[in-house]
């Protein structure tokens, strides 16, 4: 901790718009680093990585120009920290999240200690609270009675828009071989990892065909009773931006806690999903990875988390307070371990993906704008 | 509950107490027949019901079809063969057991329990009296029949040879009458071969793309012919090792398959409902009939003159097969598939409806039923009975028509996997016991005066091993006369009355098992108090039971915590707000008297709010007029009904699961308070 902020007040600001450039600095961007207070570097990681996830930051900021004074929600102390940055005078510095973090540890108790919390835990908490709090937000239509309007699903909120995506889940009856399929909304895709192995490759396990046996029967309709059967999971709505949250901690019984998994997974910078179902709406969809929460450390109680993201043309890694440009080369560095012997690894542990039709409209916008 | 006198089971899974509601006779299949047996020298057809029943037919035509049951099974029974030139059946079921019969007397003779999962297929070898099982735990074991009709009670032992090298569930099984091979078929696709003199594996058939349902094996093991979810029929040359004719006829899955002696003609059947007989010489196919269901077993004549089909429905058919010459005549396309060679069976046994949907009425105590021929049907799950046939009405209005807004908390589950009821009594998310109702309400007292509780899941199973019970009490000279009608925590069960609240049908089949597992044991309810049985019984039945019915136990009272507090609008000074907990089936009248008693002004208010309230309201006799009169009780701003008892307030007017309920009440302004 205290190398980083000694750091931070000596050379590296400036060391960043050097490395950078002045020339080459991207207009109306900031480089901020954020603050830790203590063990909180699971949500500056994922805070970077989602400011940096340009549909989401732009909402944000949206909802900030809109709502002046609301009350104070986990929302809007968001809002207030992406607009603070983006509206700071200087190009690069720290900031101190200091209200986003008060709210938080007093939303959820889980995240109100000192101690070591799972980033995609909190990823999760976050956009799953985000959404709650723009429905309960919109104007109340007449709440019905009884709360018996439940089954009309509201409107998709730009949570929904930017992160959700459909998988549907076809599970055919191996007695009476009928296909039965179910859809299941996700803002992210957990998927279990392989040692020397890609992204790619854990997505096809992932949907991979699964046999419901044993105690883990499946209740066929048709047959009115338990029979094996086979599922697979397959995408059917592609998200706009696709969190992949990579199984790194697992749980070993023999130890009765979480290990660490620091197989290498590679993560490519542009990625298209083979895991599709033949009904799926935009199968061929490419994503550009924009950003990756990496996990520094042995084991899920120790360690660090860092953030890589790409803004604009090249790579910034964020380390708390610290900001640092790096090669693209250097991505590789947080694949992970070929070897299963060393301990500690720094490893991708929440990829970003956006969209690429997306990420034009933005490019297009961007030229007008240059105009 | 709390106690565990009959022990020793503390390692076993949990076990559950099920029962069937059914007729004494059930003559049809009530579901699917999943596998079919002709025996041509007694000219009777033996068939395996999803029903858990195995049934005996008279095949000639004159003659009433059925003779009887075979009942032992808890589950589908997936398979049968006969052997012993007629003698014995054995049968696999999805109650992962084999079962032994003597076929003509149709009594069960041994159960083997090795298999772990499902048994799907069974093989014999004629020629040595051997019989293979084998299903989705993947292991096949081998049988010598003679063996298995000589166990008795005493001599309960069998050696097995199992085969193992299977990596997926077994579906489908097949041996040569000499017992020179043994062919799996599984959802890995392939057929594995095996010698069973020695066990050793001798191949792997690779070609199929999906599961393998069906395979059959000529006489001296050299061909095979096997029927795929694929859709495809391959001909496989053992020798060669690999598949030399694949039929594509069928549009979905091959299910069943039957080849002539010589192997040159093979009758198929599948998922499409279809029938084709093929030529293997000349790869002509021709559709012999279309079936009104998938096509699960085919049983020939041994003349090849017709062949009986067993379909998902409880229907057999039998049809004829033409002659080899006009189906094989000259026929100019490649494949006659165009018109069936037969447009109706020749001889039909029927089969009955099965109950496919299933709505438990809020008193939790009525099911509402509807079969595959849309009958609807009332069943009362207490009195193990059906109540009334309501005919072909519709079901969803019925449902409607029949709502009344009671809450009684779950108690039981229900199963439908044999076509009929399957009532599950257990300790689990459903707790056997959580249903207390009045006894008047539930029609089970005459009596006035008292108002009666009585626990729904503890007078069932005191009903349903009522003979096992009262047998152990006579053993012991115990009458259990303690008959106090009183308190919450006396016995107001007392066992003379109770034990003629009412019985359940004698015939209702009663089983014991694990919770999602295996069978333990199956008995009728008027078979408890036999010699076997009874030490059977005192083996398997779990403590929980034998805690309520032999020790009678009373189960414990669910409580609700409430809040009691006066309506805003009156003039009444207490604002005290009064966390009180009442047993759930109190009815408002009960908390209107202790408001009057307590609450309003009476001199003992001071102390209502402590202890268990719900103790009390059991004793108040209230002098003069009725409570009623003088104090109203709501929830949400709603009027509550002084018959209305705590949970259904608290389920259909409170309805938030998650805050304590709160009740307000008031004084009625002209109500004669003294």
């Amino acid at each position: 901790m205290e190398k980083y902020i000694k750091k931070t007040m000596g050379a590296n600001v400036s060391q960043l718009e050097r490395d950078i450039g002045s020339d080459q600095f991207p207009p109306n961007e900031h480089y901020f680093g954020l603050v830790n207070f203590g063990n909180t570097c699971y949500s500056n990681s994922v805070l970077q990585a989602l400011y940096f996830c340009k549909p989401f930051r732009e909402k944000v900021l949206e909802y900030k120009a809109r709502n002046k004074r609301t009350k104070e929600t986990l929302l809007s102390c968001l809002a207030d920290l992406f607009h603070s940055i983006a509206t700071q005078k200087k190009k690069v510095g720290s900031i101190a999240p200091k209200k986003f973090i008060a709210r938080l540890r007093k939303e959820k108790e889980d995240f109100d200690n000192y101690m070591q919390q799972d980033a995609h835990e909190f990823l999760n908490f976050l956009i799953n609270r985000i959404n709650e709090i723009i429905l309960s937000e919109r104007p109340q239509k007449s709440r019905g009675n009884d709360g018996e309007s439940n089954a009309i699903p509201p409107e998709p909120t730009w949570v929904h828009e930017i992160f959700q995506g459909i998988l549907t889940s076809e599970t055919r009856c191996l007695n009476c071989e009928t296909m039965s399929s179910k859809d299941e909304d996700f803002f992210d895709l957990q998927v279990d990892i392989d040692q020397n192995t890609s992204i790619t490759h854990c997505l096809r396990c992932f949907s991979s065909m699964e046999t419901l046996c044993g105690d883990n029967k499946f209740k066929c309709d048709n047959c009115s009773s338990y029979q094996e059967a086979q599922k697979c999971m397959r995408v059917k709505k592609l998200p706009m931006i696709l969190a992949l949250h990579l199984k790194r901690f697992k749980y070993m019984e023999q130890y009765n806690r979480h290990i660490k998994v620091s197989h290498r997974v590679v993560f490519p910078l542009e990625l298209r999903l083979f895991n599709t179902s033949d009904d799926a709406v935009n199968p061929d969809r490419m994503y550009n990875l924009v950003a990756v929460v990496v996990h520094c450390g042995s084991g899920p109680n120790r360690g660090h988390y860092i953030s890589i993201v790409k803004s604009h043309d090249f790579w910034l890694l964020f380390d708390d307070d610290m900001v640092d440009k790096i090669d693209q080369s250097a991505i590789e560095d947080f694949y992970g371990l070929t070897s299963d012997i060393q301990k500690s690894s720094e490893t991708g542990y929440i990829l970003f993906y956006q969209s690429r039709d997306t990420a034009d409209v933005n490019l297009n916008e961007a030229k007008v704008n240059g105009k | 509950m709390t106690s565990h006198k009959s022990g020793g089971q503390s390692n076993r899974k949990k076990v559950q107490v099920s029962f069937v509601i059914r007729d004494e006779v059930e003559k049809q299949h009530r579901a699917g027949v999943n596998s079919l047996q002709y025996d041509p020298h007694m000219q009777r057809l033996y068939s395996a019901g999803r029903d858990s029943i195995i049934r005996t037919w008279n095949t000639k035509p004159s003659r009433e079809p059925y003779i009887q049951s075979m009942e032992h099974h808890t589950d589908w029974v997936n398979d049968i063969v006969l052997c012993c030139g007629g003698k014995n059946l054995i049968s696999a079921s999805s109650d992962t057991t084999v079962k032994v019969w003597n076929a003509h007397k149709g009594f069960c003779m041994s159960t083997l329990r090795t298999h772990k999962d499902y048994v799907r297929a069974l093989a014999y070898a004629k020629d040595i009296e051997q019989v293979a099982s084998a299903g989705l735990d993947r292991a096949i074991f081998l049988w010598d029949v003679n063996t298995l009709t000589a166990l008795t009670a005493s001599n309960n032992t069998v050696t097995t040879s199992s085969i193992s090298g299977s990596k997926n569930s077994i579906y489908s099984l097949a041996m040569n009458p000499g017992g020179t091979v043994i062919i799996s078929g599984s959802t890995e696709k392939v057929l594995r071969v095996w010698d069973p003199r020695s066990c050793n594996k001798q191949m792997k058939l690779i070609g199929h793309t999906d599961n393998v349902k069906a395979l059959v094996v000529n006489r001296d093991g050299s061909q095979c012919l096997s029927g795929s979810s694929d859709g495809n029929i391959k001909l496989w040359s053992l020798g060669q090792q690999q598949c030399v004719q694949t039929i594509r006829i069928h549009s979905e899955g091959v299910w069943a398959l039957l080849a002539s002696d010589n192997f040159n003609q093979v009758i198929s059947g599948g998922r499409d409902k279809k029938i084709y007989i093929t030529d293997l010489r000349t790869k002509r196919s021709t559709l012999l009939c279309d079936e009104e269901a998938p096509i699960l077993k085919m049983a020939a004549h041994p003349d090849f003159t017709g062949l009986w089909v067993a379909t998902s429905n409880s229907s057999i058919n039998y049809w004829p097969i033409p002659k080899k010459e006009t189906i094989m005549g000259d026929g100019v396309e490649e494949n006659n598939v165009g018109q069936a060679a037969s447009s109706r069976p020749e001889q039909t046994i029927k089969g009955g409806p099965a109950i496919r949907k299933y709505h438990i009425l809020n008193d939790k105590r009525h099911i509402l039923t509807q079969d595959t021929e849309s009958n609807v049907a009332i069943f009362d799950v207490l009195k193990a009975s059906k109540v009334e046939d309501l005919g072909k009405i519709n079901f969803e209005d019925e449902i409607k028509a029949r709502f009344k807004m009671v809450f009684v908390p779950s108690w039981f589950n229900v199963d439908l996997k044999t076509g009929m009821l399957t009532i599950h009594l257990g300790q689990d998310e459903t707790d056997c016991f959580s249903a207390w109702v009045s006894a008047k309400d539930a029609g089970l007292t005459h009596s006035e005066v008292v108002d009666q509780k009585v626990n729904y899941g503890s007078i069932l199973l005191r009903a349903l091993l009522e003979h096992w019970w009262t047998s152990i009490a006579e053993e012991e000279g115990d009458c259990h006369n303690d008959g106090t009608i009183g308190g919450p925590h006396a016995k107001f069960e007392p066992s003379s009355p109770n034990r003629d609240y009412f019985k359940v049908p004698p015939h209702t089949p009663l089983i014991f098992s694990e919770v999602g597992g295996r069978t333990l044991y199956r008995l009728l309810v008027s078979d408890a108090s036999g010699e076997n049985e009874m030490s059977l019984l005192q083996e398997t039945v779990p403590p929980w039971v034998a805690d309520i019915v032999v020790e009678k136990t009373l189960p414990k009272f669910n409580k609700i915590p409430f809040y009691l507090v006066p309506y805003s609008n009156t003039a009444v000074k207490s604002i005290k707000r009064e966390r009180l907990s009442a047993n759930d089936f109190i009815q408002m009248h009960k908390v209107a008297e202790h408001v009057y008693e307590k609450m309003l002004g009476s001199e003992t208010g001071s102390v209502a709010g402590a202890g268990s309230p719900a103790d009390r309201y059991e004793d108040i006799e209230l002098a003069g007029g009725e409570v009623e009169e003088k104090v109203e009780l709501l929830c949400n701003d709603q009027p509550l009904d002084s018959n209305m008892d705590l949970r259904t307030v608290k389920a259909f007017i409170w309805k938030n699961n998650s805050a304590d309920l709160v009740l307000h009440y008031r004084p009625i302004k002209g109500g004669s308070r003294p």
